[in-house]
């Protein structure tokens, strides 16, 4: 796959994957663009071994999921909890309205294990399937189900609707 | 009262407008690119090296061989210099020249099978 070819189908993509990553994130929209980038480049470079048996979203998913994974992993990562971003974000002046808007959610998205927040931010804000949703976190389709039933319990503790 | 499902699918994050981010990762495919492109040269010239030497050392070794075997040297009216004992033990050991030669005959073949842009090692 040319640069310009990868680049045309990245375009489309581009904004759902960065509000996978944002919601993976938990708002935090620099990490979020940044491990995007970081997946764009592997996906990228492994561009040749896409065979097309997958939709591109889901395997351009799927490797976006594995950085966010591999992030988390790093050791010494500096990955500032949700309470000491919101606080540097009120300091600097400019939370936005938007930002405001999605504390509580980010907050209960923060408090959720990685799978479920996985699951549930595919699910309710990228509209996937659970069958794609199975594809890019590489679990059967039964345990994505299981993964948002206990994922919309545990929002339903944190969340005050 | 609204239920979680509902509250989920209203408040999907909104991603900020960013006209970089493109930019971005062209920038940054280009930098790869440049990486794949060199890597691509030396593994050409690592290449280019390595048939070079396999056949150096076929071309000697058949030499050797050859010589082994249709210049027979005497042992009786040979003499003490190094050549002449280097002569005298590959003609005691010939029958062995084969493997390192098929060996290195193998090897060649194998070289220049596989896909030229992939790396060796």
């Amino acid at each position: 796959m040319n640069q310009e070819r990868f680049i045309s189908l990245v375009k489309a993509e581009q904004e759902p994957l960065r509000r996978f990553l944002l919601g993976l994130c938990c708002g935090d929209d620099a990490l979020a663009d940044d491990i995007a980038q970081d997946a764009l480049v592997r996906a990228y470079v492994a561009s040749a071994n896409f065979l097309g048996l997958s939709k591109f979203s889901t395997w351009l998913f799927r490797i976006a999921y594995n950085c966010y994974i591999d992030h988390c992993r790093k050791p010494g990562k500096d990955y500032a909890s949700l309470e000491s971003r919101e606080a540097l974000s009120v300091q600097s002046g400019d939370a936005s309205d938007a930002s405001f808007h999605y504390q509580q959610l980010y907050q209960a998205l923060d408090r959720i294990p990685e799978k479920e927040k996985a699951a549930i931010v595919l699910f309710y804000f990228e509209d996937k399937s659970v069958k794609e949703i199975s594809a890019i976190l590489g679990i059967p389709a039964g345990t994505v189900k299981y993964h948002l039933s206990c994922g919309r319990g545990h929002l339903k503790e944190h969340i005050s609707l | 009262m609204k239920d979680i499902e509902q509250y989920l699918r209203e408040n999907k994050p909104v991603v900020k407008e960013d006209p970089t981010f493109l930019l971005e990762t062209r920038h940054r495919l280009e930098a790869v690119e440049g990486i794949k492109g060199e890597v691509d040269r030396q593994s050409c010239r690592m290449r280019k090296a390595l048939i070079l030497a396999l056949v150096f050392g076929l071309i000697v070794g058949v030499g050797v061989a050859t010589l082994a075997y249709f210049f027979p040297v005497n042992p009786e009216t040979v003499g003490d210099g190094l050549l002449d004992s280097a002569r005298l033990f590959l003609q005691n050991y010939r029958s062995y020249l084969f493997l390192p030669i098929a060996l290195l005959a193998i090897a060649l073949g194998l070289v220049m099978t596989r896909k030229k842009g992939t790396a060796f090692i």
